[in-house]
C-alpha cells in the first residue's frame, strides 16, 4: 500500500484487493449458493457489488475521510445486487459509519454487524449475517485482522450445520464465504501479501465439459438416417429449431446427424420420418451441470419422497422413459416375464417407503401382485396391460403422495389410453373371418386383432383410425429394436389430423416394430 | 388518514408484468429488476423488452439471470414520489421468489419517516399488477391502510392462479421449482399445471399435452369461480400469443361475463424463470 497517496487512492487499493479476492472466488461461490434462493449467483452478486464500489472510486470525489465513507456507503447502497448484495451494503454501510469517525477495527466489525442484522427481517444463522457478528466477535476480543478472518473462516465451515438446506446440500453458506473472501482481499491489499489462490474448483473432466461450455443444451444427440431422396438441408432446417452445435452430412441415401438438444426424442422422430434410424448416441453433457441441479433440487424440503415406483419394461428406449419420470425399471426381457423374486427384490430397493408396481403386461399381473405381497415394503399394483398404459399412468403419479393416494388417479389414467400395437404375426390369425397368414403384418387395438396385411402402413393406419375413433389429443409411437419407415404414417397423421400432438420415441422392444397409444 | 389516488402512490416491481401502468395511473411507478446475459445487464421492460428478451433466448448461447432492483434504485423512485404523496404504497414480487421485497424495505429505512410502506404480495406478474388494480380502486374511491391491508390480505387468500411450463427446467434452474421439482425431468411431453401458494410453486397435476393441460385449466376455473362481472381475470403468456389467445377464448366463453382486466407476455424476468410457451392466468372476485 502507497502510505504516500491521498486516502482516497488508498481506500480505493482496498477496495481493489477486495475486488480481486471476490472475483477468483465468484465461480466456486456461485456454485455454493443454495440459500434463500438456490439460484448459484452470490458470487456474481457480491462481485457486482463490490465492483460498483471501486467504480465509483475510480471517478473524482472526496479525499477526506467522513466525505468517503459517505461515497462508499452509497455506491455500496446503489450498486447492491440480490440479496447478499444488499445485505453486504449494509454490512459496508455499518462500517463506514463508524470508520467516518475512527479507525477502531473492533467497533467498526460491531457497527457493520448490528447494521446488517437491522436490514434483515427476520435473521437467520448460519448466513452472512453469522460471519460478520464472529468476525466482530472476534475483533473485540483483540484479534488482528488475520485473526478476525480465521475467526470467519471457522464460521463458514460451521455454517453447513446451522441451516438445514445447507447441511443437505453438503455445502458452507454462500454470502458467508464470499464476506470472508472480502476481508481476506482487504488484508492482502493492506500487509501487501500476495492472495492465496482459491481453494480448487472441482474442476471438470476434459472434451465432456468443454462440450458443455459450449451449449446450453442437456443432450448431444447423434444419430444416422438412411433412406432414400434425403435432403440434408431440409433435415437441417427441421433440426435448427431444437438446438444448436448442428451438423448434418452425408448423402441423399444415408445422413449422419449431430445436435446439442433439450429434447432429443424429437430429434430422432425427424430422422424416423425420413428413414431407417441407427447409430443413435445420446449424451447427456450436463453431468457437471446435472450434479448441481440435483444438490439444489435435494435443497428443497425433502418431504416428497414418500412413493416410488417400480416398471416392467423391454427396450433401452422405454426404460429410459420410465426411468425419466423416477420409476425403477425391471427388464421384462424379450418375454416380458419377470419373476417374482426380481419384483421384490426392486421394490424393496426402490427409493421411497412405499411402491407402485407396474406389470405393463397382463402376464405380469399376478407374479407383481405376489411381489406386492411379500415385498417388505407397502406396495399397490396398477394392473397396466402394456406398455404405453404404464406410460400414461406413471403422468399421473406424484411422488409426494402415499401409494394409496396415487393408486386412483393413475388407474383413471391408464384406462384414459387407447393403446395399439403392429407386429408381424407369427402363427395364422383368425379375425373377423378375415384370416391373417403368419409372417404377415397384424395390427392390434387394446389387445385385440383388428386389421392384417402385406404392408406395414395399411395395417398401422388401420390401427390408429381404431385408436382414434373417439376424441384424443396426443398420439405417441415406440419404435421397436427392428423400427418400421413411419414416412407413410407420420404424413397421413399429419394431414388427417393436424390437430393431434405427436409424440416419437425409439422404444426398442422386441417383437413389436410400433406400438401406439392415444390419449 | 384518507388515501386517494392523489394523496398515495404506488410502487410496483417489474415482475408485475405491468408496463403501461403509468401511463394508465399517474401515481404508478414500475422499479425494474435486472437480466443478465452474461456480462450484459438490463434493466426488464426499460432496456430489453420481452420481444427481444424472447429473441436472446432463442440465439444466445448462456441461459440469462436476473437480479432485484438495488435499494438504491427503490430510493430513487421513493425520493421522487415523497415531496408530492402523503403515502407510498410498494407492492413487491413474494418474498419467496426473490429478494425485491427486502431492496424495498432497506430504501424505506434510508428514506426515513413513515411514508412508505412495503407489502410483500406472495405472488407474481399479472396477479401481482391485479393487486394493483384493486388497490387503486380503491384509492379511487378513498380508502384507509386498515382497507388496504384487510384487501391485500383477501386477495392472499382467495385469488386464484393456474398455469403451465413447457419444461420445468427454466424454474428448477432459477431456483424457483419449490415442490414442483417431483415433476421435472421426464422426456415425455408432459404439461404440468402449476400454482404457487404461499409464494411458492406448486404442483396440481401433470398431463400431456396442451389440449388436456387446457381441459384441465377450464376444469378447475370452472370449479371454483361465478360468472359476474365482479370476476376479474388476467392471462400472460411467454413468446405463446395463440395460447393467449386461446385462454381468452377459455375465459370468455366459460364466464362471459367476467373482466378481463390483464392480458399479457411475461416480461425478460418473470420469462427467465418460467421459460418461453409458459402460459397462465388468474382471476378473483372484486367489485
Amino acid at each position: 500500500m502507497n502510505a504516500s497517496a491521498g486516502m482516497r487512492q488508498r481506500i480505493r487499493e482496498l477496495v481493489e484487493g477486495a475486488r480481486a479476492s471476490i472475483e477468483a472466488n465468484r465461480r466456486r461461490i456461485d456454485d455454493l449458493n443454495v440459500y434463500p434462493v438456490p439460484d448459484g449467483d452470490t458470487g456474481t452478486n457480491l462481485t457486482l457489488t463490490v465492483r460498483a464500489i471501486d467504480e465509483a472510486l475510480q471517478q473524482d470525489g472526496p479525499d477526506d475521510r467522513a466525505g468517503l465513507a459517505k461515497e462508499v456507503s452509497r455506491a455500496a447502497l446503489m450498486g447492491a445486487r440480490g440479496n447478499s448484495g444488499v445485505i453486504l451494503s449494509q454490512i459496508v454501510r455499518g462500517a463506514t459509519e463508524s470508520l467516518a469517525e475512527s479507525d477502531d477495527l473492533a467497533r467498526a466489525f460491531r457497527s457493520a454487524s448490528d447494521a446488517a442484522y437491522r436490514a434483515v427481517k427476520r435473521p437467520v444463522e448460519g448466513t452472512m449475517l453469522t460471519a460478520i457478528r464472529s468476525m466482530a466477535d472476534a475483533a473485540e476480543h483483540g484479534a488482528d485482522l488475520a485473526g478476525i478472518i480465521a475467526r470467519g473462516e471457522d464460521t463458514v465451515a460451521q455454517t453447513r450445520d446451522m441451516l438445514p438446506v445447507l447441511k443437505e446440500a453438503g455445502v458452507v453458506d454462500a454470502g458467508a464465504a464470499g464476506l470472508v473472501e472480502i476481508v481476506r482481499g482487504i488484508h492482502a491489499a493492506i500487509s501487501g501479501e500476495a492472495l492465496a489462490p482459491p481453494p480448487e474448483h472441482e474442476e471438470a473432466f476434459g472434451i465432456e465439459a468443454i462440450h458443455q461450455e459450449l451449449s446450453r443444451y442437456r443432450y448431444c444427440t447423434v444419430f444416422v438416417v438412411e433412406g432414400e431422396s434425403l435432403d440434408a438441408d431440409e433435415l437441417e432446417g427441421e433440426l435448427e429449431r431444437l438446438g444448436d452445435s448442428l451438423l448434418v452430412v452425408g448423402d441423399r441415401s444415408a445422413l449422419k446427424v449431430h445436435v446439442h438438444t433439450d429434447d432429443p426424442g424429437r430429434a430422432l422422430s425427424l430422422g424416423i420420418a425420413r428413414g431407417a434410424i441407427g447409430g443413435v448416441e445420446i449424451a447427456n453433457m450436463h453431468a457437471q451441470t446435472q450434479q448441481r441441479e440435483e444438490r439444489l433440487l435435494h435443497a428443497v424440503p425433502a418431504d416428497r419422497e414418500a412413493c416410488a415406483v417400480v416398471a416392467v419394461s423391454s427396450g433401452v428406449g422405454n426404460r429410459t422413459l420410465f426411468e425419466s419420470f423416477g420409476g425403477v425399471v425391471v427388464d421384462g426381457g424379450r418375454t416380458m416375464n419377470p419373476s417374482t423374486a426380481d419384483l421384490v427384490a426392486a421394490i424393496d430397493g426402490a427409493p421411497a417407503e412405499e411402491v407402485i408396481v407396474l406389470p405393463n403386461n397382463g402376464n405380469v399381473i399376478l407374479a407383481a401382485e405376489q411381489a406386492a405381497a411379500n415385498a417388505a415394503k407397502v406396495a399397490r399394483v396398477v394392473p397396466t396391460r402394456s406398455l404405453q398404459a404404464g406410460l400414461a399412468a406413471l403422468v399421473a403419479f406424484d411422488s409426494s403422495r402415499r401409494a394409496e393416494d396415487n393408486v386412483a388417479a393413475m388407474q383413471e389414467a391408464s384406462d384414459g389410453v387407447a393403446t395399439g400395437a403392429v407386429t408381424i404375426a407369427s402363427r395364422d390369425v383368425q379375425l373377423n373371418g378375415v384370416a391373417v397368414r403368419k409372417g404377415k403384418w397384424l395390427g392390434l387395438a387394446d389387445g385385440e386383432p383388428v386389421a392384417g396385411g402385406e404392408t406395414f402402413d395399411e395395417v398401422a393406419q388401420a390401427v390408429l383410425e381404431r385408436l382414434l375413433r373417439e376424441p384424443r389429443s396426443v398420439l405417441t409411437l415406440l419404435t421397436g429394436e427392428s423400427p418400421p419407415v413411419l414416412d407413410g404414417l407420420l404424413s397421413r397423421i399429419q394431414s388427417e389430423h393436424p390437430d393431434l400432438e405427436l409424440d416419437v420415441h425409439q422404444g426398442g422392444q422386441p417383437h413389436y416394430p410400433l406400438l401406439l397409444a392415444a390419449e | 388518514m384518507k388515501l386517494t389516488a392523489d394523496n398515495t402512490a404506488v410502487v410496483l416491481d417489474s415482475t408485475a408484468d405491468f408496463p403501461d401502468a403509468q401511463t394508465r395511473f399517474s401515481n404508478f411507478r414500475i422499479v425494474p429488476l435486472y437480466v443478465r446475459f452474461g456480462d450484459e445487464s438490463f434493466k426488464d421492460y426499460v432496456e430489453i423488452t420481452p420481444d427481444r428478451f424472447y429473441e436472446r433466448l432463442q440465439t444466445d448461447s448462456e441461459l440469462p439471470t436476473t437480479s432485484q432492483p438495488t435499494p438504491g434504485d427503490f430510493l430513487a423512485t421513493f425520493e421522487e414520489l415523497a415531496p408530492r404523496y402523503e403515502r407510498i404504497l410498494s407492492l413487491q414480487i413474494s418474498s419467496t421468489l426473490s429478494g425485491t421485497f427486502a431492496s424495498a424495505q432497506a430504501a424505506a429505512e434510508l428514506l426515513g419517516g413513515d411514508a412508505v410502506r412495503v407489502i410483500d404480495s406472495r405472488t407474481v406478474s399479472a396477479s401481482l399488477g391485479m393487486l394493483g388494480i384493486g388497490v387503486q380502486r380503491r384509492l379511487e374511491r378513498g380508502t384507509t391502510d386498515e382497507e388496504i391491508d384487510a384487501y391485500v390480505a383477501r386477495y392472499q387468500r382467495d385469488h386464484q392462479l393456474l398455469f403451465t411450463v413447457n419444461t420445468l427446467e427454466y424454474l428448477a434452474r432459477g431456483g424457483r421449482i419449490g415442490r414442483a421439482a417431483a415433476f421435472a425431468g421426464n422426456l415425455l411431453n408432459v404439461k404440468p399445471i402449476l400454482t404457487i401458494r404461499d409464494g411458492e410453486v406448486i404442483p396440481l397435476k401433470r398431463v400431456r399435452g396442451n389440449a388436456k393441460a387446457f381441459a384441465e385449466f377450464r376444469a378447475l376455473f370452472e370449479s371454483t369461480s361465478a360468472d359476474s362481472p365482479n370476476l376479474k381475470v388476467g392471462i400472460a403468456h411467454a413468446a405463446a400469443p395463440e395460447r393467449l389467445a386461446a385462454l381468452r377464448e377459455l375465459v370468455e366463453h366459460v364466464r362471459p361475463r367476467a373482466e378481463i382486466e390483464i392480458a399479457t407476455p411475461l416480461g425478460p424476468v418473470v420469462g427467465t424463470h418460467a421459460g418461453p410457451g409458459t402460459v397462465g392466468f388468474f382471476w378473483y372476485e372484486d367489485a
